[in-house]
């Protein structure tokens, strides 16, 4: 279970998570929606530790990311995909996906590929192994980077906006991939702005505002226009997205 | 024959002066580079008091002739320290720590050259400081510092001609007594800039082929 109590963090005077409270079950799938700046990315990057709580408490599985110790377990417990896929450039695909496995895990190289080279099959790029990221297209990347969080056999997959460095081709790519893993019951926190993906994929929906979990409801209530909707916050920003989506 | 013609043996006489030359060359320029790198090291790991040593010292290095830290050496060690210091080993000290100097300003650089989000990546799957920097830093700081490095060596070597001056039979301290015998400064240099010609290309050549293989991970092949 990921639990955020009243999660404090500010850039200088710039308050950007203001006392946000959030749980994950596991085997739930939850999207986070919000404008740019509403602090979507900064409470994915503090549950992983990148980034230090002035204020809160985050525990992953009951370990807190704000104590040292701790954090190294609560980290191989989440798995991150990161919206620019921050893959290692000097290493093949495969490689970027062993290395942590290999050096974390201490797994011997065999059988790390083996796992390697099957994760690459089940997201469609078997024959790419040994490509290098500059060899890759965007969407293949991305799935490389998906398959390098999965190769940690993480409990909880932490996505921030996977999908908004990508056209709508590619995006379609890593967006079947999520579903695959969402039906066999991958816990994911899912920051996104594919509104329909979300509504299709998703236990619940949670909608972040100016550092505040303006709405946090089940995926069919939070689209209800007696629900979700009913803040007009969150139907202003639904209608703008859709407009983009489909113009 | 008069003494002021050339022999043949004034040609062994110039290699081995260029064989001193290159050893020198060598040695100091892996002393200097696995000191500058191993105070890159101390700095990436933001080691209190010994960081600001570092590159204090590094700044002091850089920014003086070589020859001033050289007759420091030579003649400084004695006097302040009671070393007695022979002029090869003089050489070395000076030559070694003025290469490290240079290759800690590179290693720097290189090091910083490798993306936040890289390093980011890497410690969020749980990397250790020393994981990433041997796994994720390293190769690419490598590839990143090869053409820096290179042309670095290539200036270390021919600033090695400044020992003849302490008295190392060099190549160019070879050059000197073959001048001052024969009295033919065109033909004794030019002999001498192409022996340091030839020198600094095999350096510069094979410092591209291992530039190229560092590389090899990136498409990107030169416009």
């Amino acid at each position: 279970m990921i639990e955020a109590t009243d999660v404090r963090k500010a850039f200088g005077k710039a308050v950007v998570l203001d006392g946000v409270n959030l749980t994950v079950q596991p085997g739930e799938v939850v999207s986070i929606l919000g404008s740019s700046g509403s602090g979507k990315s900064t409470l994915i990057r503090c549950i992983n530790g990148l980034e230090r709580l002035d204020g809160g408490k985050i525990k992953v599985d009951g370990f807190d990311v704000s104590v040292p110790g701790q954090l190294a377990e609560a980290r191989k417990r989440s798995g991150t995909v990161f919206q620019l896929f921050n893959l290692y450039p000097h290493m093949t695909a495969l490689g970027n996906i062993t290395l942590v496995p290999m050096e974390v895990l201490k797994k011997p190289r065999a059988q790390a590929e083996a796992e390697g080279r099957a994760l690459l099959a089940s997201v469609g790029l078997a024959d790419r192994a040994d490509a290098y990221p500059a060899q890759l297209s965007g969407g293949q990347r991305q799935r490389v980077g998906i398959c390098r969080a999965l190769a940690m056999q993480p409990r909880y997959l932490l996505l921030d906006e996977v999908t908004s460095a990508l056209d709508p081709e590619m995006t379609a790519e890593v967006l079947a991939i999520l579903a695959k893993l969402a039906e066999q019951g991958t816990t994911m926190l899912f920051v996104t702005h594919e509104i329909e993906f979300a509504r299709q994929i998703s236990n619940r929906v949670v909608f972040l505002e100016k550092g505040t979990l303006l709405v946090d409801l089940p995926t069919k209530q939070f689209f209800d226009p007696a629900g979700g909707l009913a803040q007009p916050r969150v139907a202003q920003f639904l209608s703008k997205m859709r407009k983009t989506e489909n113009p | 024959m008069r003494y002021a013609d050339f022999t043949p043996y004034d040609l062994v006489l110039l290699l081995q002066g260029l064989g001193v030359t290159v050893g020198l060359f060598l040695a100091t320029s892996l002393i200097g580079i696995l000191v500058g790198t191993a105070w890159a090291i101390v700095r990436f790991y933001r080691v209190p008091v010994l960081t600001p040593a570092i590159t204090f010292l590094a700044e002091l290095l850089k920014n003086s002739p070589v020859l001033v830290q050289l007759f420091l050496v030579f003649f400084g060690f004695p006097a302040f320290f009671h070393l007695n210091v022979t002029p090869v080993e003089a050489a070395t000290i000076t030559l070694s720590a003025n290469t490290a100097a240079f290759v800690y300003v590179i290693a720097v650089a290189a090091i910083e050259s490798v993306g936040r989000d890289q390093i980011e990546a890497a410690r969020v799957f749980g990397l250790t400081r020393w994981q990433v920097l041997r796994h994720i830093i390293g190769a690419q700081a490598a590839a990143f510092s090869a053409g820096p490095l290179v042309a670095l060596m290539v200036n270390q070597l021919q600033v090695t001609s400044l020992i003849s001056v302490i008295g190392v039979m060099d190549l160019a301290k070879i050059g000197a007594n073959l001048n001052m015998r024969t009295l033919k400064p065109f033909i004794v240099w030019t002999v001498v800039g192409i022996l340091y010609y030839l020198a600094a290309k095999l350096v510069a050549t094979i410092g591209a082929r291992v530039e190229n293989h560092l590389r090899s991970h990136s498409a990107f092949r030169g416009l």
